[in-house]
């Protein structure tokens, strides 16, 4: 017991360099740019979905983050300040105790990377089933994600039936 | 000794697990650290990145290819609609109401159509594609009637309620499956996934086409597509007079769902219907009709 107190000191340094690298791991830094990837997602003015709606941000725009907390990240969109989902941003989540500690990093996130995220349900998973199965009808999934009524078609069919 | 050693070991694991593999690495590389270490470091992370993995939600993206598995699966059974001009009116309609849903929009966002069929049925695939019969726009007495059972399955999408069908045993597999040996078995961690992924679009298709949501998932469709209606500008009553519609004709299957029973959900509506404004509705009841009556009048 003396023996392992007389030691001690003399890991300190190492335990200090230990804990000091956990801490200055990469975290979120303050106004990060970054795209939203997933379509059009509504701006809320608390983390919630039961917030209020102050705005859109369509697919692909670029929003300033400001911080994060928990599932959601505060940014600024055309001078207007929200809160967006993290499934805006899907990407993949890394395990470190910085971010378990501080919360999650923001990272801007590509297409290409939130398909291959994790190794979950991809491109190459949907075409390897495809092969696997020919009877199934992607021909007309694909016809129908393609279809779509212009915006202004969709406009005047509100405009006539007085809705919103 | 043995404690200071403990210690150490703990911190070496958490530097691990957190991804710090500059302190890591450096700590590896200490003098009399024990060659021992840089295999138990990335044993750790690993472990901390694994069970991390495991714990996420499905991603909007693999919700989007669920979504398109299922619909395709749906498809194979029902044929598209030829009716042009329907399937027009249709996305037209589900776009209105599409856009006061609750939460993100989708991935790809929404998209609708109609199928071949006479039976009145209607489908939500994760994802955000919505399917509804042509007997099921038959049996709608107006548009607002046909607005509140697309309403419905978009309240289904955006609750991600199919998502939830996964099998939690088999998500958890999805989300850790990487290189292992049973990932070998598999033909390599893609055979796996494509396996882990049909038995998932098999969850979701048995819970859309044959056993129907949960009481609670569907009484929370049936208020959420009341609220879309509200705010869209459609009759909130709508909702209540096509599920009173389904109900006097009989059957079972999407919309209707295989429980609760329709009573239970017309009385779950009892009260919350908000006053609406009914001015335009015999406009949007007129153009219901000449496109119900264009489909009508087709062989």
């Amino acid at each position: 017991m003396i023996g392992c107190m007389v030691r001690w000191p003399r890991l300190w340094p190492l335990l200090l360099c230990l804990w000091g690298g956990i801490m200055m791991a990469p975290t979120p830094g303050p106004a990060q740019i970054f795209k939203t990837v997933a379509a059009p997602q509504q701006l809320y003015d608390t983390p919630s979905f039961s917030g209020t709606v102050v705005g859109t941000v369509p697919e692909g725009a670029e929003v300033t983050v400001i911080t994060a907390s928990g599932d959601w990240y505060q940014v600024e969109y055309q001078g207007r300040q929200g809160w967006l989902p993290f499934r805006a941003f899907p990407e993949k989540k890394k395990f470190s105790l910085p971010n378990l500690l501080q919360g999650r990093a923001v990272r801007e996130t590509r297409t290409d990377e939130v398909a291959l995220a994790g190794k979950g349900f991809t491109p190459e998973v949907e075409a390897d089933f495809r092969r696997q199965h020919p009877n199934l009808k992607y021909d007309q999934v694909d016809k129908i994600e393609k279809f779509a009524v212009s915006p202004a078609d969709l406009q005047a069919f509100r405009q006539e039936g007085g809705l919103r | 000794m043995k404690r200071t050693t403990v210690v150490l070991w703990i911190l070496l694991a958490a530097a691990a697990a957190a991804g710090c593999s500059t302190v890591a690495s450096t700590v590896a590389s200490l003098p009399g650290m024990p060659a021992s270490v840089k295999p138990a470091l990335d044993i750790a992370q690993k472990t901390g990145e694994k069970a991390l993995d495991a714990a996420r939600p499905i991603s909007a993206t693999e919700e989007y290819y669920l979504g398109r598995g299922v619909a395709a699966r749906i498809l194979a059974q029902y044929p598209l609609s030829r009716n042009e001009p329907l399937t027009v009116y249709v996305n037209k309609v589900g776009q209105t109401v599409a856009r006061h849903a609750s939460g993100p929009q989708p991935y790809r966002g929404y998209h609708f159509a109609v199928l071949e069929s006479a039976a009145p049925n209607s489908f939500a695939c994760p994802g955000g594609i919505i399917l509804i019969t042509e007997g099921m726009i038959r049996a709608c007495a107006n548009e607002d009637q046909v607005a509140a059972v697309l309403a419905h399955e978009v309240a289904h999408v955006a609750h991600r309620d199919g998502v939830n069908s996964i099998n939690q045993a088999r998500w958890t597999e999805v989300a850790t499956t990487a290189g292992t040996e049973i990932a070998k078995q598999y033909g390599g961690t893609l055979g796996q996934l494509v396996a882990q992924f049909e038995g998932a679009v098999d969850d979701v298709f048995k819970t859309v086409i044959v056993n129907g949501y949960s009481r609670a998932a569907e009484e929370h469709a049936d208020l959420a597509g009341v609220a879309m209606l509200q705010q869209a500008g459609y009759n909130p009553a709508a909702m209540a007079g096509i599920l009173e519609a389904l109900r006097t004709r009989g059957g079972s299957g999407g919309m209707l769902g295989t429980h609760p029973d329709i009573s239970d959900r017309l009385a779950n509506l009892r009260g919350v219907t908000q006053p609406a404004n009914t001015q335009a509705e015999p406009v949007r009841t007129k153009r219901f009709q000449s496109v119900v009556a264009v489909g009508r009048s087709r062989p």
